[in-house]
């Protein structure tokens, strides 16, 4: 079907407005970050600033290490995320594709898994990894995390959706099970796992109780708790450091959304699961 | 011989190096940061001046988010089994530390500093949220505020005309409950249906807080003393919430629950002619503020009253007895007058040690800076803060309550009886 050229034109402009109304807030976060305290609540709205601040970024460096707390955040939503997968695509395959016993009743409890916040559990989480000699650690902030009930749903609901024949298929050719998953699943839910890991990456990154729970050295400490000091309760905030420190906690996750974002778009048009 | 001699020697030196080694002792001090500015290194630099005057301490210290998160971290590494050496927290969860017979009684080493001599030098006002129910003293006080009125002078000057017109003097701010609707009114400046300038911001987030001093200027209190019993819904009460409504509801002169770290920005930048805050704002806004300003005691109604506010140091139970030792020395080094005057300088804070005030570096700061004085003389109509068990429900209850009165879906009674009731059953919980 032809689209008339006025059509086109409606729906871009509408279409970049909207998009131009998403964006306002992040470049409100980039100009505030770079302006001086006295600049930001003006009567007249100035995205501009007088002269740019780029010290609110050496000022930040100056009051906690954010390099370092850069470098362990990577380090842990990495290690999450890899070992996640490692659990996630074995077990979503066993409960799309395998027979067993009791497999309703574990896949439920894997689903419960996704009920339970974080917060209910953080007492018997802190024994077991001060009981292992985890408190201070990296391995301490990834290992409550690696078994991922909700990466297991989502997956078992796209490796469901390959047809039959595929995997007949495949075990004519002789491929077992590994190999089916390796050649077959993985290539073909592709947009779901690229999915999942903007999901487990974004939600770690932005972790802040537990890192701040179980860690007390600046070593192993992670870029939330860094932004923490940045907002107070018995006075007002300093906007230009917080939103400074925002932009810098936030950049490499928008620089990696941006990279992916193809994967993740296609993955949204195709599959029956949202968020 | 020689060999024998020098051998000696080496072995005494070894054995005294490697016992100086392990008789420093390791202190894990977790703190909260409340007010803006760069407070993580002004503590730590505090910390270093410690260690250097004290070789054989070494002191960890561990950053553990705002007050709320603070209380948490400590809750969950006490019941880990691995509470930290000294904690300030925030004053009000005084009751809950005890119930979880986390804190030590620090009475022994103040008798040993000279007891009553000792605290004199510390206002009266800051220690009354240091006791338990049984007299002992488990807190010292440390990053000490209280709320107190700002006032921007070149507003009242601005308006000088309209307010000498109804009897006012606008060289100076409110100082009773009925001055301060009267000012109020005649700050607000109206375009059409916009509001260009409020007269006054009560802040929502911790207006309990607030409330808690006008309560206290109408001769009442929140919870008694006892932390049991709970006194939220009184006339005087009633009389002081009915206030704000009136102010917010019906005058529309001070803006409906406006968020509690936005006020300051509302106040430097022009939106309001006076805000109820914390002390601990105080640093911000005279970094800021491009405009004469006052700071003043609250109005008073019946008295002049006030709540304290802020956080407290407190030693572990649980921890090896030199681990204590070490942390009230701590403690005593970080209250010391240098060191108090040193902290409200940086943070707005009042220096919690008398002596701390006659040291020439602050007598030079508050010449300056003549508006820090007003906390300190506030001081004299000060009050302990409520404290209670379960002070994160409780306060959820108050605020809930407050909030619902103020922005109009609940009458002033009816959210004061919502919220006694409330109250009564999280103290019955422990």
């Amino acid at each position: 079907m032809e689209e008339k050229k006025y059509e086109v034109v409606l729906k871009v402009f509408v279409l970049q407005l909207g998009a131009m109304l998403m964006i306002l807030p992040f470049v409100w976060l980039v100009s505030t970050a770079l302006k001086s305290p006295g600049e930001v609540f003006t009567s007249g709205l100035s995205l501009i600033p007088e002269k740019f601040m780029w010290s609110n970024f050496t000022a930040i460096m100056d009051q906690a290490p954010f390099m370092l707390y850069m470098l362990n955040t990577v380090i842990v939503c990495t290690g999450i995320l890899v070992i996640q997968l490692l659990l996630v695509i074995p077990a979503a395959y066993a409960f799309a594709r395998l027979d067993f016993t009791g497999k309703d009743v574990i896949f439920l409890l894997f689903v419960i898994q996704i009920m339970l916040p974080l917060e209910s559990i953080i007492i018997p989480n802190y024994l077991i990894t001060k009981n292992l000699g985890l408190l201070n650690t990296r391995t301490g902030l990834i290992l409550p995390f690696v078994a991922s009930g909700f990466g297991t749903f989502m997956l078992r609901q796209t490796f469901k959706q390959v047809p039959k024949s595929l995997e007949d298929a495949a075990l004519i050719d002789g491929a077992g099970h590994l190999r089916f998953i390796w050649h077959v699943l993985i290539p073909l839910s592709r947009p779901t796992i690229v999915t999942f890991s903007m999901i487990s990456i974004a939600t770690h990154w932005n972790d802040y109780f537990w890192p701040l729970i179980i860690t007390d050295v600046d070593r192993v400490r992670t870029l939330t708790i860094g932004l923490g000091m940045f907002v107070q309760q018995e006075s007002g905030s300093d906007w230009t450091l917080l939103m400074a420190a925002t932009l810098f906690v936030c950049a490499p996750i928008i620089a990696f959304f941006l990279a992916t974002q193809k994967s993740f778009i296609k993955n949204f048009l195709t599959s029956g699961i949202k968020g | 011989m020689k060999r024998k001699i020098f051998f000696s020697v080496i072995c005494a030196l070894t054995i005294a190096f490697a016992s100086s080694a392990s008789a420093k002792v390791k202190i894990k001090f977790f703190y909260p940061v409340g007010v803006a500015g760069p407070l993580v290194k002004v503590m730590n630099g505090m910390v270093a001046d410690f260690e250097k005057q004290n070789p054989d301490i070494d002191i960890e210290p561990v950053y553990a988010g705002n007050y709320n998160q603070t209380m948490q971290k400590v809750q969950t590494a006490v019941m880990g089994g691995n509470p930290p050496d000294v904690a300030v927290v925030e004053i009000s969860e005084l009751y809950s530390l005890l119930q979880m017979d986390a804190l030590i009684p620090l009475d022994g080493y103040i008798q040993k500093e000279g007891g009553k001599a000792f605290l004199k030098d510390y206002f009266k006002g800051f220690l009354g949220n240091a006791y338990g129910r049984d007299g002992k003293m488990y807190g010292f006080p440390f990053q000490r505020s209280t709320p107190i009125l700002y006032w921007n002078k070149d507003m009242f000057k601005a308006a000088a005309a309209k307010l000498k017109a109804v009897g006012l003097d606008p060289d100076r701010p409110p100082q009773t409950w009925d001055e301060l609707v009267a000012y109020a009114k005649i700050l607000t400046i109206r375009q059409g249906n916009q509001t260009k300038q409020y007269g006054l911001i009560i802040p929502g987030g911790w207006d309990d807080w607030i409330f808690e001093a006008f309560s206290r200027q109408n001769g009442s209190q929140l919870i008694k003393s006892d932390g049991l019993t709970v006194t939220f819904n009184t006339p005087e009460n009633l009389e002081a919430l009915k206030l704000w409504v009136k102010l917010m509801q019906e005058l529309k002169v001070c803006p409906v629950l406006r968020p509690w770290n936005i006020t300051p920005d509302d106040f430097i930048g022009g939106v309001t002619a006076m805000m109820y805050y914390s002390t601990g704002g105080m640093a911000k806004v005279r970094k800021t503020a491009k405009f004469n300003w006052g700071a003043a005691f609250q109005p008073k109604h019946k008295q002049y009253g006030t709540p304290v506010g802020g956080g407290d140091f407190h030693i572990f139970k649980g921890i090896p007895k030199k681990n204590q030792d070490a942390a009230w020395r701590f403690i005593k080094f970080m209250t010391s007058p240098q060191m108090a005057a040193h902290w409200s300088i940086e943070s707005g804070y009042v220096s919690v040690n008398k002596k701390g005030y006659n040291l020439p570096k602050m007598k030079a700061f508050l010449k300056k800076f003549p508006q820090m004085k007003v906390a300190r003389d506030q001081l004299k109509y000060a009050y302990p803060k409520m404290m209670a068990v379960n002070y994160q429900l409780i306060r959820n209850a108050m605020t809930t309550n407050l909030d619902a009165a103020l922005e109009g879906q609940k009458t002033p009674e009816q959210a004061l009886a919502d919220a006694q009731k409330l109250m009564e059953k999280a103290i019955k919980g422990q």
